[in-house]
């Protein structure tokens, strides 16, 4: 081990470090915003007012939109559905005398519905077919207003009544709509925070980057995404209502429009989409092009500022893809990229003295089959656990192995056979997403390393330990701890993305250690990694399991079989070939065969 | 009944428009593997092209191919040199959607500007003279596009499958690593591809400019629909493609006329979103397996 206080003290340096330039990131947001309220108020020019009104409407529209946009990651260019949805549903109810500020919360109510039943069915499309997918239901719902006549008004649109007062939302001075409009983008900011820094906001983001490894920590990954769209819904709709007042007339082609949708995505994309107060930035620098070049240069200057969206779009795209938050962040957090050259070594707790016995049964898998067309991969595998016991799998590659074992955490559905968990009530029960396996207390990991790349190593574990911690305080304790005894501690503030593979392999256990599972599925933890680690990782399995997990380990490395495995199971060409203690295994003719071929096991014959 | 037989060919000849628009986004798609939205613009400025050179220099539309299909295919080399390939290596998908996303807006803006929004009218030199086919009849000019979808079908389907230079694009296509590996100068072919694919669509403006109004905007109002044949076609697929192009023209024309037309576009994006979460594959594609997990 080396010495540990030499890299604490660093972690705290850079922690002051960080937190005294949050506070200057804190000072510069409370003054965009206060200008946007200040800057206005003081020139009292009506014209002036109204460019300060859109910016703050558009910055809450984006901001809205990139719970979903960012957060999640689900790129959605029909958000104008819940706009218009909200529009709609205000002047209408307004027309049968309801004050706006009712029909807010009901257009919300409506639009965070709408969101629900049409995302669902599209969370299976990912990236350019999702975009798809939305502009083809905002283009329904557009056709749709224009032919319900009777309730919108068609293509000649809506006029809404005339009331004046706060009661209505409607005024004859541009001011107290800049008020109510500066609040709304208090509340949208607000709720964009109280998500992203919550464990919803963990999850989204977790389920961004890697959805199967979100699934494996007990992210029950469309439940988030549908609050989140429910969320953003809500809140759009919300700004839809105001917007409709503030116009005073709306019609379908400009409620439901293509061009507002790529909008509101544009502005969170160039500010830096799916950090918080991005999309604020990104509005407060566009909107003022595009209502200078409607107010100032008028006809002149016809498709002026479309023309420089799209040209700044394409720009940002190609050489700040982070945005404008982006670009900030690498100044003010250098210490994001992971230094090279330093290492701690895996503070593996002595092996207690006694080893605890071997306990009861806690899975049952029984008769396993599964089908890839015409390929039998699992053919009639069946085994238990028992508590604190380590079952080796082992078997050469193509045998079938990741396959049992992405049956045995609810990633696949056999097409035979069952697994069975022990209850915490002592009953046996048959889960069958990844959640409810996890929820029974087992925990994975993949062959094929999983971090959430654009997350820090300290937020990667926290993923994991959310499934015992609902708080964040808490959630980052456990993950420190657990990075500490994983000999993560000098990257916890370093992206995922710039670990070694060694150290990535060792994140995979750690975001899994994190979730205090009781039956832990390693699959191949130990490939590709040094001598030195493989001894340690063997000792921190052992540590693992005299803490009373039981461990199933896929593993090539025969040195950790051999040392670690109660049992042994040989899988090949989909069916158990021999089992039993290590050593009697591995003399068994048919899985030397298995191995080295038949004239091999001739030859030693 | 002599009606539902006009519907019928307005469909098919309809079903040729969506095709010859169609058939170069599929193409980009299935290779290059961008689903690039801009390519309703690249129409537009098709489209724009044919009509300064018919008004301003006398030429008949379809003389203007030897200019606008080139040019088109320029365009496309560029798009995919100067856009796309900086950004083939993104993990993210949203950049290269807001790549396309970007030059769409960039071009629209950019023809008001020049232009401005007002329709310009490419001269029809007799394209729009209607042909009669018994009880039925059609323009001549729809009748020239939807021989030039059949035909250009057959041609990049014979040029992917029988020279050299197809079977590499199918070969990047497949394997990208694997081609590399083979000598195949994989940047050139992208570059090469999405400028075939441009050039279908320039030939398709040339044909369709003296039949529509040409506006900034009119890309819109074809690639959405564009959007739906590809994703029916089953994507990447040249001849999934031109069947699926037939199905919305059919569809687009006997739903205006019998459900009625302010909703046929409900109809047909209705449909869509159908095909994309039943069967994402598409019409007439085989479903891939998708092994998501290692």
């Amino acid at each position: 081990m080396t010495d540990s206080s030499l890299p604490a003290s660093r972690i705290a340096r850079a922690e002051a470090a960080a937190s005294r330039r949050t506070t200057w990131g804190a000072w510069g947001l409370v003054a965009v915003l206060a200008a946007l309220l200040i800057v206005p108020l003081a020139i009292d020019d009506a014209f002036v007012t109204h460019v300060f009104v859109t910016i703050c409407l558009f910055a809450g529209l984006s901001t809205a939109w990139n719970i979903v946009g960012g957060y999640a990651g689900q790129l959605s260019l029909g958000h104008s559905i819940f706009y218009g949805i909200g529009g709609y549903v205000g002047v209408i109810l307004m027309s049968h005398g309801i004050s706006p500020w009712v029909g807010m919360f009901a257009g919300a109510a409506v639009a965070a519905v709408v969101a629900v039943v049409i995302s669902w069915p599209c969370f299976r499309l990912h990236g350019p077919f999702f975009a798809l997918a939305t502009i083809a239901f905002l283009e329904v719902f557009r056709v749709l207003a224009l032919h319900f006549r009777d309730l919108t008004g068609g293509a000649t649109g809506l006029m809404i009544p005339l009331k004046i007062g706060w009661e209505w939302m409607v005024f004859r001075e541009k001011w107290p709509a800049l008020l109510i409009a500066f609040g709304m983008l208090l509340v949208c900011l607000a709720v964009a925070w109280a998500i992203r820094s919550r464990r919803l906001g963990f999850y989204l983001v977790a389920t961004r980057e890697r959805e199967s490894a979100a699934k494996a920590a007990g992210v029950r990954t469309v439940r988030v995404r549908l609050m989140a769209v429910a969320a953003s819904a809500a809140l759009t709709a919300m700004l839809g209502t105001f917007h409709a007042m503030y116009l005073t007339f709306i019609e379908p082609a400009a409620m439901f429009s293509l061009q507002n949708s790529i909008q509101i995505a544009m502005f969170a994309l160039i500010g830096g989409i799916g950090t918080v107060f991005g999309p604020l930035l990104g509005a407060v620098l566009l909107v003022p092009i595009s209502e200078l070049a409607r107010g100032a240069l008028g006809a002149q200057a016809i498709g002026l500022h479309g023309f420089v969206y799209g040209a700044v779009l394409m720009g940002v795209v190609l050489f700040m893809p982070n945005g404008i938050m982006g670009v900030l962040d690498r100044l003010l957090h250098p210490e994001r990229a992971v230094k090279p050259g330093e290492t701690e070594a895996v503070a593996a707790r002595p092996a207690a003295a006694t080893r605890p016995p071997i306990g009861d049964e806690v899975m049952r898998v029984e008769g396993l089959q599964k089908h890839f067309g015409g390929l039998h991969v699992t053919n009639d595998v069946g085994f238990t656990l028992r508590e604190g016991e380590i079952l080796g799998v082992i078997g050469p590659n193509g045998a079938g192995k990741t396959t049992v074992f992405n049956m045995i955490s609810g990633f696949l559905k056999p097409d035979g056979g069952r697994v069975l968990l022990r209850g915490p009530d002592g009953g046996w029960q048959e889960p069958s997403s990844p959640a409810d396996f996890a929820s029974l207390g087992l925990g994975r990991t993949f062959q094929i390393v999983q971090p959430f790349a654009a997350m820090t190593v300290e937020e990667n574990i926290m993923v994991g330990a959310f499934w015992r911690h609902g708080e964040v305080k808490a959630a980052r304790e456990a993950a420190r701890e657990v990075a500490h005894a994983m000999g993560l501690a000098p990257y916890l503030h370093s992206e995922a993305r710039g670990l070694t593979i060694g150290g990535l392999k060792r994140l995979e256990v750690a975001r899994v250690m994190a979730m205090q599972p009781k039956i832990l599925l390693l699959d191949e933890v130990m490939a590709g990694i040094n001598q030195t680690d493989v001894r340690r990782a063997i000792d921190l399995m052992k540590s693992i399991r005299d803490t009373g997990v039981s461990i199933v380990a896929i593993e090539h490395v025969m040195q950790a079989v051999m040392s670690l495995s109660d049992r042994v199971i040989v899988i090949n060409s989909g069916r158990i070939i021999a089992q039993g203690p290590p050593q009697e295994v591995v003399r068994d003719p048919q899985v030397i065969e298995a191995y080295l071929g038949k004239e091999f096991s001739h030859a030693q014959a | 009944m002599q009606t539902f037989f006009q519907i019928v060919l307005n469909g098919l000849m309809l079903g040729g428009i969506f095709a010859i628009i169609s058939v170069g986004l599929t193409l980009i798609f299935g290779i290059v593997k961008v689903v690039n939205f801009a390519h309703g613009e690249f129409l537009m400025v098709g489209m724009y092209a044919t009509w300064l050179l018919t008004t301003k220099m006398g030429l008949h539309p379809y003389v203007t191919v030897a200019g606008v299909v080139p040019l088109l295919f320029l365009l496309g080399v560029l798009t995919q040199r100067f856009l796309i390939q900086p950004l083939m290596a993104a993990r993210d998908d949203h950049v290269q959607i807001f790549a396309t996303v970007g030059l769409s807006t960039a071009l629209m803006n950019l023809a008001l500007m020049v232009f401005g929004a007002d329709i310009a009218n490419t001269p029809a030199h007799g394209l729009r003279a209607p042909i009669e086919a018994g009880p039925v009849r059609m323009l001549t000019g729809q009748l020239w596009i939807l021989v030039a979808a059949v035909a250009l079908v057959i041609g990049l389907r014979a040029f992917l499958a029988r020279t050299n230079t197809g079977r590499a694009i199918r070969a990047v296509a497949q394997n990208r690593a694997a081609a590399k590996l083979m000598g195949i100068n994989v940047d050139a072919i992208y570059m090469l591809t999405f400028g075939i694919g441009a050039a279908c669509v320039g030939l398709g403006s040339a044909l369709i400019a003296p039949l529509y109004p040409t506006s900034p905007t009119i890309g819109t109002y074809f690639v959405l629909t564009a959007f739906v044949v590809v994703v029916l076609g089953g994507l990447g697929s040249i001849t999934g493609a031109f069947a699926g192009a037939m199905v919305i023209g059919l569809l687009d024309a006997l739903s205006g006329f019998y459900i009625g037309s302010d909703v046929r576009e409900a109809v047909v994006f209705g449909v869509f979103l159908l095909i994309l979460i039943l069967r994402p594959s598409g019409l007439f594609g085989t479903r891939a397996v998708l092994a998501h997990v290692s």
